[in-house]
């Protein structure tokens, strides 16, 4: 599948934009954890701390006050919650806060070296809660290691972590839904220049417009350029050709009219083989001529308007027949238009309307319409065209050996010179009573 | 007739003239466009051929300029290319028919017959006026279906009366178009033709003398 430049520039800003956002988002999300975590981390420290400074050793053993210098230690099931125990594991105190839940959870790992810290996040067995332990040695009254241990809900540190992430995945998606949005603007104003050329193009085509126009920016002028002179190119070699043409014509036709008006004086038994063989010539080379004077569609063509075409060559022929006082209807619909080249189409529809008004008694009717084709009726009321001898009238002088002497190759080249644009010539009988010759184009 | 001829290649000039003259014109010829238009300005002409490829200056420039100048004989145009867009853009600048070349020299005769008659206004080769009738295709004249037998002078002198109805027609214009310039310009000739042309055409008598002006022809006498 061929992919649009748009689209692709649009699909390469979106997955870097995408893959940098995400990133982005990633390590602030970890950035974020980490100092909530410190945070809490320092909060157990303090109440560890103060737990320490709030120890009445005596005799009697080891005593807390009832006051205890954190006030959540001493409701039940508050949320935090200490602990103090010896060397061999066993629980010498717990807070008010741990009792009546009977909330106890083993130390985990190696135990600890006096003044040692241990901070762990996500205990595996200490749903929901997270613990600071630290180790020291008590010498009141006697000495001995002691664990200190601080377990806090882990709920609100949570419940911010998960808020700030919301946060943050709203903001990224926002900016990068922004981001997209003004690469797409981006793209589609910086792809702008090609849009207007191909619909310049596209004009060219149609015949709506000689060249492309000159507003394109730096890195299209080139392009443009080319472009232009391409078209200048086609058009200039195609004259170029059919000026070498009509000279070949002229160099030719020239002397054979000479030669053809000489043999009337030579003696009659040469005279009509010398005649004979003239013909030949002569059909031959008008033929040859004539369709290799035909360019054929162009690349870049103008829309030709063809009332206003059939309006001038049945003027030209009008004069040229005028002793005939042929009657011409037209029914050819003003906007009717085919893009094809001017002289090429002259000589189609040259050829048809002189055919008319060779054969015609009084009347000729041209039509046109447009369906899915284009469609072009010549009809005239003269004897018409056999029905067996149609096929033969079209094909009549394609190769020179088949050329037969005379005259009535004219309808042979204009179905060639259709052919070239892939339409087609047929005969028919006309409701006028002679011949009627239907044209399609594309 | 006097016919205008103006072809750039010498050997289909000269066998134009030949051929023209053959068939009893009066034929001028010219090289290239520019000549041929000093002719066409300088001398009346009842017809012109004109090859469209011509030297100096092109055919259709030719022909446009003569119809600027408001010559308005008929023009008969020539073209090698035999391409519509030059026949289209003769016949807009004022020519009357077109030939292609090659061409039959009968064809090219006979389309400057139809085009000198057209131009005196008959659309058919058989110009009638009353009983007298004159095939300008055949050169044959009838009175009440009778031929009548006519030299070719007296044919021409009839002819070209009768292509310029009810206007008169000076013994000059008539050695004009009738003979070669280098003729010698006797208009006692001319007499002698028309008394004996009178004298072949009773009982009709279509040609009227207007004294000190000329020749008119006049229908209503032939009837």
């Amino acid at each position: 599948m061929k992919s649009g430049i748009q689209t692709r520039l649009l699909l390469i800003t979106t997955l870097a934009l995408g893959s940098f956002l995400t990133l982005t988002g990633l390590v602030l999300d970890r950035s974020f954890r980490l100092s909530v975590l410190s945070g809490a981390e320092e909060q157990l420290r303090l109440v560890i701390y103060s737990l320490m400074g709030a120890v009445q050793s005596d005799d009697a053993g080891f005593t807390l006050p009832d006051q205890m210098p954190e006030p959540r230690l001493g409701q039940p099931e508050s949320g935090l919650y200490a602990w103090v125990n010896d060397a061999e594991g066993n629980i010498r105190w717990r807070s008010p806060s741990a009792v009546t839940g009977g909330v106890s959870f083993p130390e985990e790992g190696p135990r600890l070296h006096p003044g040692e810290f241990r901070f762990r996040a996500e205990p595996a067995d200490g749903a929901g809660l997270i613990f600071l332990s630290y180790a020291v040695i008590w010498e009141d009254p006697e000495e001995s290691l002691l664990t200190f241990r601080v377990g806090a809900d882990r709920a609100p540190f949570h419940a911010a972590i998960q808020s700030f992430r919301r946060n943050l995945s709203i903001g990224l998606s926002a900016v990068t839904l922004l981001f997209v949005l003004a690469q797409y603007l981006a793209v589609r104003w910086g792809l702008r220049p090609l849009r207007t050329m191909a619909q310049e193009v596209r004009e060219m085509e149609e015949g709506h417009r000689e060249r492309l126009s000159e507003a394109y920016p730096l890195e299209l002028t080139g392009l443009a350029e080319n472009l232009d002179r391409f078209v200048a190119h086609e058009q200039r070699s195609r004259s170029r050709y059919r000026k070498a043409m009509d000279d070949l014509a002229h160099s030719l036709k020239t002397p054979l009219a000479v030669i053809r008006n000489a043999l009337e004086q030579v003696p009659s038994k040469p005279r009509d083989l010398l005649a004979e063989q003239l013909d030949r010539m002569q059909t031959t080379v008008t033929h040859q001529l004539s369709r290799a004077s035909v360019a054929g569609p162009l690349i870049v063509s103008r829309q030709i308007e063809l009332r206003a075409l059939i309006e001038r060559l049945l003027r030209a022929l009008e004069t040229a027949y005028r002793d005939r006082g042929i009657r011409v209807e037209l029914d050819v619909p003003a906007s009717l238009g085919v893009r094809a080249d001017e002289r090429d189409l002259m000589e189609i529809l040259g050829n048809l309307l002189e055919n008319a008004f060779k054969y015609s008694r009084s009347r000729i009717r041209v039509s046109g319409s447009r369906g899915e084709t284009l469609q072009i009726v010549v009809e005239d009321d003269g004897p018409g065209i056999a029905p067996d001898v149609r096929e033969a009238v079209l094909n009549r002088g394609t190769r020179a050996d088949e050329v037969e002497s005379g005259q009535g190759i004219g309808l042979a080249v204009v179905a060639e010179l259709v052919g070239l644009y892939k339409g087609r010539l047929r005969i028919g009988d006309s409701l006028l009573g002679g011949a009627s010759l239907s044209l399609e184009l594309p | 007739m006097r016919i205008l001829v103006v072809e750039d290649e010498v050997q289909l000039q000269e066998q134009l003239r030949h051929k023209l003259k053959d068939s009893g014109h009066v034929v001028d010829t010219a090289q290239d466009g520019e000549e041929g238009l000093y002719f066409g300005r300088e001398y009346e002409y009842d017809a012109a051929v004109v090859d469209l490829g011509l030297p100096k200056l092109g055919g259709i420039e030719l022909i446009n300029q003569l119809r600027v100048e408001d010559r308005r004989f008929p023009i008969l145009v020539l073209t090698a290319r035999g391409n519509w867009q030059d026949k289209v853009e003769g016949l807009e600048a004022g020519a009357d028919d077109y030939l292609t070349k090659p061409f039959q020299m009968e064809e090219l005769l006979a389309r400057l017959n139809a085009l000198l008659r057209r131009a005196a206004g008959y659309a058919s080769p058989l110009i009638s006026e009353g009983p007298l009738s004159l095939d300008t295709a055949k050169k044959e004249v009838r009175v009440h279906e009778a031929l009548v037998e006519l030299t070719a002078y007296e044919y021409r002198v009839l002819e070209y009366l009768m292509l310029n109805p009810s206007r008169v027609v000076s013994k000059t214009e008539l050695t004009d178009h009738l003979y070669e310039q280098d003729f010698e310009r006797d208009s006692n000739v001319i007499e002698v033709f028309v008394g004996r042309l009178r004298k072949k055409l009773v009982p009709l008598n279509p040609i009227r003398t207007v004294r000190g002006q000329g020749y008119r022809f006049n229908s209503d006498t032939a009837a």
